[in-house]
């Protein structure tokens, strides 16, 4: 029972750590992007509609990175799978 | 993963088994990991070839949804000619 808990801590701390760093790493790209498309010309403020498109672009950019990540596993399946045909 | 916050005296109560299994967890989290990083990498890649217009809404549009498609497997098809040009090259100079 002692590993037990132990390992459920351990689990637990790394997925949290994990889960952190992929939410950085997305909010980087988030801003990265959506600042590039929705301010092409910063001004004295952020402006309603550059606001709103910063939220819209937000959605979308999550989109991408869903439709990015299920291409991609995609692929490397089918080159795994390949691979393995190809060894036999 | 590297600021992990257990103390050693725990570490050692770890039977075989539990360890046996956080190995295994360990490398499919760092399989994960790696397939999220390259995830981010080639989102922000694609985005900027395949979102070129104007914001108009948060959902993706079906030409932007296949051009992010086929830009993750045109990526992969340049890193596997790329990888076999090297080889290729190799090759030739030993």
């Amino acid at each position: 029972m002692e590993s037990e808990g132990v390992k459920q801590a351990i689990i637990r701390q790394a997925r949290e750590a994990n889960s952190q760093s992929n939410a950085r790493l997305l909010i980087e790209g988030i801003n990265n992007s959506c600042f590039d498309k929705c301010v092409p010309k910063p001004g004295s403020s952020l402006s309603n509609s550059e606001n709103a498109c910063v939220v819209q672009c937000m959605e979308k950019y999550i989109a991408a990175w869903n439709e990015v990540n299920r291409t991609y596993i995609r692929r490397i399946q089918q080159e795994v799978g390949n691979q393995q045909i190809g060894n036999h | 993963m590297s600021d992990l916050t257990i103390a050693q005296s725990d570490i050692d109560k770890l039977n075989e088994k539990d360890r046996a299994e956080l190995r295994q967890f360990f490398a499919n989290e760092e399989q994960k990991t790696k397939i999220q990083s390259q995830t981010h990498a080639l989102t922000e890649l694609c985005w900027k070839k395949c979102v070129t217009s104007n914001i108009k809404n948060g959902a993706l549009d079906k030409n932007e949804q296949s051009c992010l498609a086929n830009c993750v497997d045109r990526f992969m098809d340049v890193n596997i000619a790329t990888m076999r040009a090297l080889a290729a090259m190799g090759g030739r100079q030993h």
